[in-house]
Order: structure tokens, then sequence, then C-alpha cells
């Protein structure tokens, strides 16, 4: 402790020396003696005793020296340690008064402010600054979200039909493309659409490749399910549209697959809101969705509050979807109302 | 040449195998029009599947079927190998006989005028407008216009069945075949069903009806066939059926047993 104090009191010596060299002897010596003593009286931790001793360095209009600017903003520094947060500012903006555009004064006494604000006027105003980027993200996100349910639907439906197709050489390929799709990771078919085929002189653009791997994806898990919902239904219904002379395709058209509907919303929205989730993967290939933006902020400054957010809003998007399948699995269900 | 004698449907040597089991063992049957026949037998005996032979729903192996007056259904590739006729054929030939199934299997997601219309607008392409025309006569004929607007699951067993009658009839077909249609049925709802049929029979429909109503057949049959392991084993017009076949040792174990 007392190696410190000299310490710090000899590079105290060393500094006053050098402002005695330069400036007027009038009051230096007092205001280095002050400054000496406060620094002794911070070294013990006694931190009201420094204030007091510097708050003895009077008003100066012009301020020569510069002790009472340097003592006003060690004040401040003081005083918020004390967490007197009023005091604070005060003796900042003392500096303020000699000199308008102290840097280091203004910044002080807005960090103050920000310090006395309430956590939530914090939250609130970070989300303010994130929120424009993120919903940017999001827009993006949905957008992907609803081209990969334009698309997949109907890749699901062709590779039912091919797996349940009499044909061996469609249902052996159907059989295959499901194998393929949801036997690797979705991470890695992006990986290689957008990374691996332009190697093969196949160039895709982000948002084309993210399109494609997650509407292949898709398909291959909506194909099972579909395939599921259409055996499901029982044989006698087939052979009832046969009876009256329909053909294979008018009775899944009008009379099989109208009858999955229902069977298939639960199922299928499980899937879709796992499309939501899934779609962060596609940040991986240069697309800019809500993960990605979510991603930047957090790193831009350091601050939780983006990944919140990006969170709020994800299940903001399951909700949603989640109370759309409740409602449509209802109406697909109605003729079962008795 | 169409005589007015000539069979509407002529059935000769029809055989369906299921793996080793013969399910149908070179059955022949003529059916006149305007003819009512009513088969009968203990199950397994291939009287469904003789039915549904004639609709294709099944793939015969052997025999010929031939329905006004020309074989229909089953084609000769190059090497000689018989197959069903290209689906467009078979959906043509579908049309114009009617089926009616043990279990209705009418389509629960549209309401009973929708089950109805289906055939005239999807197969027959008619104009909703035309096709809702037919279904209501049809839904008239079977006694059930006000129920129109519902759906299915709400109707009885037997209400069930007078939609898939009517559903069948909408295609104006010229022959009708009833699979064992009250054998899903609660005792007291049967009687609305063979009301229906017996109604159809009185307009002339030919119909070849697959039951275990023992009391229906002696009523309304030109025709009782008693069949058996595949096989046709005796057949006669009503009286003479239950007068003298009762004679018959297998037919009376089976009359004994379901009576």
């Amino acid at each position: 402790m007392k190696f410190f104090s000299g310490r710090v009191s000899k590079a105290i010596l060393l500094f006053s020396c050098l402002l005695l060299l330069m400036v007027p002897v009038s009051h230096a010596a007092d205001y280095d003696r002050i400054l000496t003593e406060a620094n002794d009286a911070m070294a013990i931790g006694d931190l009201p005793a420094a204030i007091a001793l510097l708050q003895k360095i009077p008003f100066d209009e012009k301020d020569e020296s510069g002790a009472f600017s340097r003592s006003r903003m060690q004040i401040a520094r003081l005083q918020f340690a004390l967490q007197d947060f009023a005091a604070a500012s005060a003796a900042a903006k003392e500096v303020l008064a000699v000199y308008p555009d102290h840097s280091e004064a203004l910044s002080f006494i807005a960090s103050v402010q920000q310090e006395q604000k309430p956590r939530y006027a914090v939250f609130i105003e970070d989300c303010l600054r994130f929120l424009p980027q993120l919903l940017k993200g999001a827009v993006m996100t949905i957008t992907l979200v609803f081209c990969t349910i334009l698309v997949s639907p109907l890749g699901g439906l062709l590779i039912a039909l091919g797996r349940l197709s009499s044909f061996k050489p469609i249902s052996g390929f159907c059989w295959f493309f499901i194998w393929l799709f949801r036997g690797t990771p979705l991470l890695l078919q992006l990986f290689f659409i957008y990374y691996g085929l332009p190697s093969l002189g196949i160039t895709f653009k982000p948002f084309t490749a993210a399109i494609l791997g997650l509407g292949l994806n898709y398909s291959a898990y909506l194909g099972e399910i579909i395939r599921g919902g259409i055996q499901s239904i029982e044989h006698g219904q087939m052979e009832a549209a046969k009876a009256i002379g329909m053909s294979n395709w008018q009775a899944m058209r009008r009379v099989i697959i109208p009858q999955t509907y229902k069977r298939l919303m639960p199922p299928i929205g499980n899937e879709f809101i796992a499309l939501i989730k899934d779609t962060a993967l596609v940040s991986t290939i240069a697309m800019v969705e809500l993960m990605r933006s979510a991603d930047q902020m957090f790193n831009a400054y350091f601050n939780i509050t983006a990944l919140i957010l990006a969170a709020l809003i994800y299940l903001l998007f399951t909700t949603i979807f989640t109370f759309i399948f409740e409602k449509i699995e209802i109406r697909a269900g109605i003729y079962e109302n008795r | 040449m169409k005589t007015a004698n000539q069979p509407l449907l002529s059935l000769r040597g029809i055989t369906k195998r299921f793996g080793a089991l013969t399910a149908v063992n070179g059955v022949d049957l003529d059916v006149c029009p305007g003819e009512i026949v009513v088969i009968i037998g203990p199950s397994g005996s291939g009287k469904s599947t003789l039915l549904r032979s004639v609709n294709f729903l099944e793939e015969i192996e052997e025999g010929t079927i031939c329905f006004e007056g020309s074989e229909i259904g089953y084609v000769k590739s190059k090497h000689g190998r018989r197959h069903l006729d290209t689906p467009a054929k078979i959906c043509a030939l579908r049309s114009e006989i009617g089926m009616v199934f043990q279990h209705f299997n009418l389509f629960p997601h549209m309401t009973v005028l929708g089950n109805v219309m289906e055939g005239p607008l999807t197969v027959q392409k008619k104009s909703p407008c035309a096709a809702r025309e037919i279904a209501l006569d049809m839904l008239a004929k079977v006694g059930l216009s006000e129920k129109r607007d519902v759906y299915p699951a709400t109707l009885s067993g037997g209400q069930k069945q007078r939609v898939a009658i009517a559903r069948a009839l909408a295609m104006r077909p010229k022959l009708m075949l009833f699979d064992e249609p009250t054998s899903a049925l609660d005792p007291e709802l049967i009687g609305e069903v063979f009301d229906t049929i017996r109604a159809l029979g009185k307009e002339g429909m030919t119909m070849i009806i697959v039951t275990h109503q023992m009391g229906f057949a002696k009523e309304m049959a030109d025709r009782v066939i008693f069949m058996e392991a595949g096989s046709f084993v005796a057949q006669g017009t009503p009286e003479d059926f239950f007068a003298n076949q009762m004679e018959h040792d297998r037919i009376k174990s089976f009359l004994n047993r379901i009576l």
C-alpha cells in the first residue's frame, strides 16, 4: 500500500513539475498540493475526502493551468463511482461552463444519463435500435418460408404419388429421392447446392439455392407424410370411386386426396414450424435473414437484446402458424362433425 | 346381332385365383335384361369375388365377360398373354355397371347431393346444373331428397346405403351389382334398403344381388344361385330352389345355419 501510494505521488510530483514550467507560479503550488492530497485520499480509498479536497480548487473562467477542469472531471468520476449521478453530472457541467466543447465532459454526461435510465428504457432503446435491421431479416425469413410452402407440398405430392406408382422406375426414383434428402443434413445440402454445384458449372444465386435446398428437403419429408395420408384412406373409397367409372387420377383428385387434408394438417403443421426455424440455416450461404441479422447485431454491439428480439420474432411466427393450422384442421374436417 | 333373348351379361369360365386359392372356379352365368339374380352361399365361397370381377375390381385369370353381346375388358398382347384393357376403356365399362358395396363407401367429404352428383359431374363431364338435376331425381327415387345437404356421417346405415344406390343409379347403369347390401345394417334398417331395391326391380333394372337374406331372395329373385367353393352348386327359380334344391345336403345345412 505504501509502495503504491509512494509511486503514485512520485508520478504526480513529476507531472506537477512539468506543469510548473508551463503555468504562472501564483496558484500552481497550491493546486499541486491539493491534487497530491486528493490523490493520497483516493489511494487510501477515502473518496469523499478526495472530493472535498478537489472542491477547493475554485472556479476559474480562464483555467489556464487546466487544474480546474481536471479537478472537476475527477470529481465527476469519483461521484460516479459513489453512484451520485446528479453530483457527477453537475461537476461535468461545471467543466462545460468553461469549455463548452469539452468532449470528455460531454460523453461523460451522456453516459451518466444512460446509467440513470431504468433498465426497461434501455431495453426499449436497444429494441428500437435493432428492430429495423431485424425486421428486414424477418421479411426475408418469411419470404423463404412462403416460397418453400408453395413449392414443397407440390413436390411432396408428386413424390408421394410416385412412391405409390406401380411403375418401378418412378417409385424407385422417389424412394431414392427421399432416402437422399431425408438421410443427409439440410446444412450439407445447402452447402452442396451453393458451394458444391458451381464446381460442376451450375451456379445459383443465394436465394435460389436456399429455396432449392429447403424445397427439396421439405418435399422429401412431406412426400412421406402425404403418402401415409393417402394410404390411411380406407381401400373402399378407391373402389367406390372406380365403380362409378373414375380413372385413377380422378379418384385421387376428387376422392382420396381431399380426405387426407384433415389427417395431414397436424404433421404438415409440424413440418412448417420446423421450416421456420430451419430457414436459419441458410444464413450460412450468404443469405441475410432473421438469424443472420440478429447475429450481426449481436456481434456489432455485443448486446444480447438482439438475440432476445430474434427469439421473440421466431416465436411470433411459430405461434401464428400454430393457430392457422389449428383453424385449417377444424375446417378440413368439418364433414366429420355430426 | 342383338335379339330380345340375348343376355345382357354373359360370363363363361370365369376363374380367379389368389395365389394357391381358387376363389372363383370356371363359372358360367347368363343374365337377361330385367332379370334379378340372387347369389347365396357361405362366406368365402367366391360370391363377392365373382361380382367384383364383373366390374373389373378383380382381374380374372381365365374366362370371358360379354356385355350386350360383345366381349369386354380383356385384350391379348402380342405374346398371347391376356391383360386388362386400357384404363380409359375399363372406366367406360364400369360407368355402365353400377355397384353397391357392403360398407356403402360413401365419400365422407361430400354432401349427400355431392356424392350422387359426383359420377355425372366428374366421369360423364356433365354441367353442374345437369348433374344436380340427375342427382335430385335419384335422391327422390330412394326417398332421401330432404337429406341432400347433409354429410354422410349424419345418416343412419340404411340411409347411407340408399344414398349409395342413388350414387350408382346416377350413372344410368344398365346392370346393378349389389355386394351384400344389407350385411352391415342393423336388422330394423334392412327393410328400407330392400324396399329401394324392390322398386328398382319393378322398373325393370337388371340386377345381380349377393345376400344372406333368404326372405328377400324368395320374394324378389327371378333366379336363385347357390355358390360354394368358387362354383355354382345349384340354381333355379325361388319356388323351385327352396322347394326342391333343399334336398341338396350342403344347401340344407347352409340354410339351417343362417335361418
